[in-house]
């Protein structure tokens, strides 16, 4: 499903700005129906392998296959429900708007994309509220807006970028309940969050990043065996410790 | 390609629904139809030549009005989305970065095309209305073709500039460079013809131009000469229509021109990282 091979990529010098290294020699795979949770401290380069999958930037070295095809691939995005971590829209428009560009723009007919909008717009409790314009929204509500709008066209593969950013304990649990019934159906789901203690409820295996480079790849708990620590927390946290001590 | 049409499409009703739900648009739309119809008022004030006056009044307003749309809230769209990572909601569908500006630019020239029309009316309403209230010896000609062509060209040029301001929008990030930017553009276009006189004169009268003034002639092909689309002295006059040739050729550059200018913008956006 997702493959990356010896991906690098720095950050041009800006004004004022330093170049900086994002990633370096990354090499990690994610499998059909497997869910990956990509985690690491700020500026350890969760987004910016994101950013890479979805082809808002590209990489300076090594190749990223998504779906089997390159992610600049641009239709192939309609077998992806993305999820950014800023929820973000056109201020002046409503929910109801940017579900029906999502339909229109993933080839789903005005029918379905009707009942899709409906199912998704009632799961997540934004029925009501679906004729207000997005500015209106709170950050959780513009948050589950978003997960409407990535789950309209029943995608194959989830990239989801920080899900519970934003929401109440009610609505994080919510949509932990929703990630785990979407895993249940089979999906594939790629997900970088800071909450540790969801994604070690949620996912098959982690991916440690750590100042651009990949410090482990597996199953939470053979990270804990390995740093001998009783949870997959404190593995994490011994692991990146003894990563900055050696450095 | 249908499903290309269909994406860009998708792309343009946003912008579209988002610019007329956006109430700085509606205030521009109901301030520039208020001061059109204080054209009215305006030709009191005039001597003579007042249909001439009248209609350089009214479409003087409509350009006026089509710039401060182009500066102020076309200039923002692309820099906005980024700025706000509204684009990335936006490129998460699958939609190419071509497809994108394409669709930005369908979205703005449709909002563009709908202010004309409703001046382009009103403007006509009221230029009628003039012309029945003054002497003949004061407003003796008014076609409608004319009126047409007037505003097709003042629509043209503003739809070369917002090709301008697209490309610039994938140059350099931020709306206000971009703004900076597509004004300094603009200024350019408007002085070149000028400077390009003075030299010709300067030129007529001393030897050694030469290279300046074909200097001066090929930049007209970056900044583009907009009195050649600005038709709005014939809409009250006697004389004869341009000829359809120089019609042709005018607003064949113009296309060319729009082709060109969304290719760069394209081509530009496509290879860029949108951080």
């Amino acid at each position: 499903m997702i493959a990356f091979e010896h991906v690098a990529k720095t950050y041009a010098k800006e004004i004022a700005t330093p170049a900086h290294t994002a990633l370096a020699d990354l090499s990690f795979t994610v499998t059909k129906g497997e869910t990956l949770g990509l985690i690491g401290a700020n500026g350890a380069g969760k987004s910016t392998c994101i950013k890479l999958l979805m082809d808002f930037i590209r990489p300076d070295a090594g190749s990223i296959a998504i779906l089997g095809q390159t992610p600049a691939q641009h239709t192939i995005r309609s077998q992806i429900g993305y999820l950014p971590e800023t929820a973000n829209f056109p201020s002046n428009l409503t929910v109801l708007d940017m579900l029906r560009f999502t339909g229109s723009t993933c080839n789903l007919s005005q029918q379905d994309t009707r009942t899709a909008s409906e199912k998704w717009l009632r799961r997540l409790g934004l029925w009501d509220a679906r004729k207000r314009p997005l500015r209106n929204y709170s950050k959780g509500m513009q948050q589950r807006a978003n997960f409407t709008i990535a789950l309209l066209n029943d995608p194959e593969l989830l990239i989801l970028d920080e899900p519970m950013s934003g929401l109440d304990p009610i609505g994080r649990a919510d949509i932990l309940a929703l990630i785990a019934e979407l895993k249940n159906q089979g999906k594939t789901i790629l997900f970088c969050s800071h909450i540790l203690e969801d994604v070690d409820r949620l996912v098959d295996r982690v991916l440690v990043l750590h100042r651009a480079r990949n410090l482990f790849v597996g199953s939470p708990q053979v990270l804990a065996e390995q740093q001998d620590c009783p949870t997959f927390m404190e593995g994490y946290l011994n692991l990146v410790q003894q990563v900055t001590k050696n450095a | 390609m249908l499903s290309a049409l269909k994406r860009i499409a998708a792309i343009a009703r946003l912008v579209l629904i988002d610019g007329l739900r956006r109430h700085a648009l509606m205030g521009l739309i109901v301030l520039s139809m208020a001061a059109q119809a204080g054209a009215l008022l305006f030709f009191d004030f005039i001597p003579r030549d007042i249909g001439r006056a009248s209609s350089d009044f009214i479409l003087s307003l409509a350009w006026l009005s089509g710039c401060i749309f182009l500066f102020f809230h076309g200039v923002q769209v692309i820099a906005l989305d980024e700025e706000r990572k509204v684009i990335y909601s936006l490129l998460a569908r699958p939609i190419s970065r071509g497809e994108y500006v394409l669709g930005i630019f369908a979205g703005l020239a449709g909002l563009l095309l709908l202010l004309n029309l409703l001046l382009c009316g009103l403007g006509f309403g009221t230029l009628l209305i003039i012309k029945q209230l003054v002497p003949p010896v004061y407003f003796s000609q008014f076609h409608i073709v004319p009126y047409l062509l007037a505003w097709f060209g003042l629509i043209a040029m503003e739809l070369m500039l917002l090709s301008v301001i697209l490309l610039f929008s994938g140059l350099v990030r931020g709306s206000f460079p971009v703004l900076l930017i597509s004004l300094s553009f603009y200024a350019i276009c408007s002085g070149l013809p000028v400077v390009r006189e003075a030299v010709n004169q300067q030129a007529a009268r001393t030897e050694g131009l030469t290279g300046l003034k074909t200097m001066l002639l090929w930049m007209t092909a970056i900044f583009p000469d907009f009195d050649r689309l600005d038709f709005k002295n014939m809409i009250a006059s006697s004389a004869p229509l341009p000829d359809i040739s120089l019609l042709l050729v005018n607003f064949g550059l113009t296309i060319s021109y729009l082709g060109l200018f969304l290719w760069l913008a394209c081509l530009v956006y496509q290879r860029r990282d949108l951080q």
